[in-house]
């Protein structure tokens, strides 16, 4: 039977996300467990006038390649799938795993390998997104490994992601998240102000330069769900502490209790209760690795808790998330980093945050709603 | 089991592909063979290939039934890159409905397919200069096996039996197989007519002229046959099809054709008389016999309305009506290749040049 949230989604992105417009080529990523929500994805590209098509890769290649694959063949990029990332209009990426720690065994060595060379075409991924020639939104298809990481049933779980979508109920979510671009984007203008955050929660009491630097808003054009204004920090004026209460996940693997030192911009000192030794090796894989290179604001309300997914968590309504590693340089930004390490601390309550010493953030809340004001659900 | 699937997928990609290292090599098949899918990308990388998965899902009648005509149209930049850059293309037939497209009019179904003939054309042209290598294979689906009448293990049992994977070593007992259909397609080459006599069947067909190619594995897998294309005008006589003669899902039953100069003069169907006539009006060359084919792979035995496993069956011979083979002479077209099968395993004979050179489904001397 079909799952009409799975229609709606589909619909949301393919009318809000990516706009997509008649005659535009549209490929959608998933694996097979994700098939329901692929062809709902491709009849909502249908019902466009675009032309959809799709790109189903089992989820088992990788774990093959690694342990098949020579070298060469590890290093190999397709150059069929080289031309057409030059020949699509927009990409949807549906995340989606059967077992999210499949890979959690493999020679570490030649992963880094394989995510090395799979960067050639994410790259110009990229450079073509930021062009402007390429559309593209990542999302997720909730199945039993997603929810067994949130701790939760399969059901519960899909209820938690089509609520944090807006897509739970029959209604208008393009509407809503129309809103929301309203709401994030007065609020990343009236941020885009201030010249100091200062932070301070359990364990937290951190200050962060962002003087000149832009916010952005997160609407739900790139990912969906979404919700959260971000900005990159100015390099070297980050002082103080902070303690993130959630486990902090990169490449499936979990760091649990983090605590950083910040001087000059740079950590100085870093603990963590579980984990500690990846904490330590990320943060020495190079100059900028050890130094924020974004600092935002979880804003979406509907997502209530931490799920171990960074798609949801770093938007959980009422957090602070910065990120180790590179920043972002239409911002501003000017760290350069092979690392992107996102980790989400817990301001919901007890935390404040001062911009430019004036209280704005309480216990999860901006004090005054920019206009035009939004309610959440 | 995944033994089984292991040793398949090791044929194809050695045997039948014969994929070398440093070869782009696209696996193309739908998501319900999933664990063949990756059999076959497992095998590419162990023969040194770099494999490029494109698993699909069946979606051609959401696009049939909902898109525009452009969109039914469209052809994607995968199907394109595919055509064109891939060195071996190894392609899984498994639906999971094998009439999931009998709802959608024949007119929709042909402008996809005309939008589709660029591509075609490109293949077949890439692996005629010899720079594609291209095999289709089939894998057992509950669809499939429904359409056969068996279960789907007997389906399976079935096929590793066709594919000659049931016991042995399979590459030995294929290269022995191709050696034997060899020895047929010599003997049929030194030939200028057959007749064939069974019964409601006396027919004729010279191929004076033209060459016989043995099917040994290549580019249809399971397979085992001989073909020719007959002279366009050297078809006479009638011949009555013992097995249903299946086209795009649609059936027709007891099929008896006549023919004179080559051309059908009379059609008859006990069911489907209706598609039986517009198919052979479809254009000037569906009333010509564009294939004339020895089935001789004795593993297969039974009928499944499969053509790729039906055609092979040992002891058969098809005809095709509509376009012929140019490698081996053959010079009719048309948008038509209907292959129809007629068994000679119980009480056929078959003269070459007027000497009797199979019987019961045996040739008699090779």
């Amino acid at each position: 039977m079909r799952d009409q949230r799975l229609g709606r989604l589909a619909d949301l992105i393919v009318d809000y996300s990516l706009g997509l417009e008649p005659g535009k080529v549209v490929r959608i990523d998933a694996p097979p467990v994700a098939s329901p929500f692929a062809v709902e994805l491709y009849r909502a590209a249908l019902a466009a006038d675009a032309h959809p098509y799709l790109h189903v890769e089992p989820e088992r290649l990788p774990e093959l390649l690694l342990a098949e694959g020579s070298d060469e063949q590890l290093d190999f990029v397709s150059p069929i799938a080289q031309a057409e990332l030059e020949e699509v209009d927009a990409i949807v990426t549906v995340w989606c795993h059967s077992n999210t720690r499949a890979l959690s065994r493999v020679d570490p060595e030649r992963h880094q390998r394989l995510l090395a060379s799979s960067q050639q075409l994410a790259k110009r991924r990229w450079e073509r997104m930021s062009s402007g020639e390429l559309g593209w939104c990542g999302t997720l298809f909730p199945t039993q490994a997603h929810a067994q990481d949130a701790e939760m049933s399969l059901t519960e779980y899909e209820r938690f992601v089509f609520r944090a979508c807006h897509v739970e109920e029959p209604g208008e979510p393009v509407a809503h998240w129309r809103s929301v671009r309203e709401e994030l984007s007065a609020r990343a203008g009236s941020l885009s102000e201030a010249r100091e955050l200062r932070i301070v929660g359990p364990g937290t009491d951190l200050k962060v330069g962002v003087e000149g630097r832009s916010w952005k808003p997160a609407d739900g054009r790139y990912n969906m769900p979404d919700g959260e204004v971000y900005t990159s920090p100015l390099e070297t004026v980050t002082e103080g502490e902070i303690t993130f209460a959630f486990p902090a996940l990169f490449n499936g693997r979990e760091v649990d209790g983090i605590r950083l030192r910040f001087q000059g911009g740079r950590v100085v000192a870093a603990e963590a209760d579980r984990g500690g030794e990846y904490l330590d090796a990320m943060l020495s894989l190079d100059e900028g690795a050890s130094r924020l290179g974004e600092v935002a604001f979880g804003l979406n309300y509907e997502i209530d808790r931490f799920t171990n997914n960074t798609l949801f968590d770093e938007k959980i309504g009422g957090t602070i998330h910065v990120a180790l590693g590179s920043s972002f340089e239409d911002l501003g930004g000017q760290n350069r980093s092979g690392l992107h390490w996102d980790l989400v601390c817990d301001l919901r309550a007890e935390g404040e945050v001062y911009a430019d010493g004036e209280l704005v953030w309480r216990t999860g809340r901006f004090l005054e709603q920019p206009q035009p004001a939004v309610e959440h659900v | 089991m995944s033994d089984r699937l292991r040793r398949l997928a090791d044929v194809l990609v050695g045997y039948s592909a014969g994929v070398e290292p440093g070869d782009l090599v696209v696996v193309q098949g739908p998501t319900n063979v999933e664990p063949l899918l990756e059999e076959l990308y497992a095998a590419a990388l162990r023969a040194g290939g770099m494999p490029s998965m494109r698993a699909t899902l069946e979606v051609d009648d959401l696009l049939l039934s909902e898109g525009s005509d452009e969109q039914a149209s469209w052809v994607s930049p995968a199907d394109r890159e595919d055509v064109e850059q891939a060195d071996v293309w190894i392609v899984v037939e498994a639906p999971s409905n094998t009439k999931a497209l009998t709802g959608i009019s024949p007119e929709r179904e042909a402008l996809q397919q005309r939008a589709r003939k660029e591509l075609r054309e490109r293949y077949l042209e890439r692996a005629l200069q010899g720079e594609l290598r291209w095999v289709l294979t089939a894998y057992p689906t509950q669809a499939a096996a429904q359409d056969a009448e068996m279960s789907l293990a007997q389906y399976e049992e079935f096929l590793y039996a066709g594919a000659l994977l049931d016991n042995g070593d399979p590459v030995a007992r294929w290269r022995a197989f191709a050696e034997e259909m060899r020895r047929v397609a010599e003997f049929l080459n030194s030939k200028q007519e057959l007749r064939i006599v069974a019964e409601d069947t006396d027919l004729t067909l010279a191929f004076g002229g033209r060459t016989w190619i043995p099917s040994e594995g290549r580019e249809n897998f399971p397979d085992g046959e001989v073909f020719t294309a007959p002279l366009e005008t050297g078809v006479d006589g009638e011949i009555r099809f013992t097995y249903p003669a299946v086209f795009r899902g649609r059936q027709v039953d007891d099929v008896r054709l006549r023919f004179e100069e080559g051309e059908v003069v009379e059609a008859t169907a006990a069911r489907g008389q209706e598609f039986l006539e517009e198919m052979i009006a479809v254009d000037e060359g569906a009333k010509r016999v564009g294939e004339l084919a020895f089935g001789l792979n004795d593993a297969i035995q039974l009928f499944t309305r499969n053509i790729l496993f039906d055609e092979k069956i040992g002891g058969t011979v098809h005809l095709a009506l509509g376009s012929a083979y140019p490698e081996c002479g053959g010079t009719n077209r048309s948008a038509l290749h209907w292959d129809m099968i007629c068994d000679l395993r119980s009480g056929s004979e078959v003269y070459a040049d007027g000497e009797l050179v199979y019987r019961d489904g045996r040739f008699l001397a090779v």
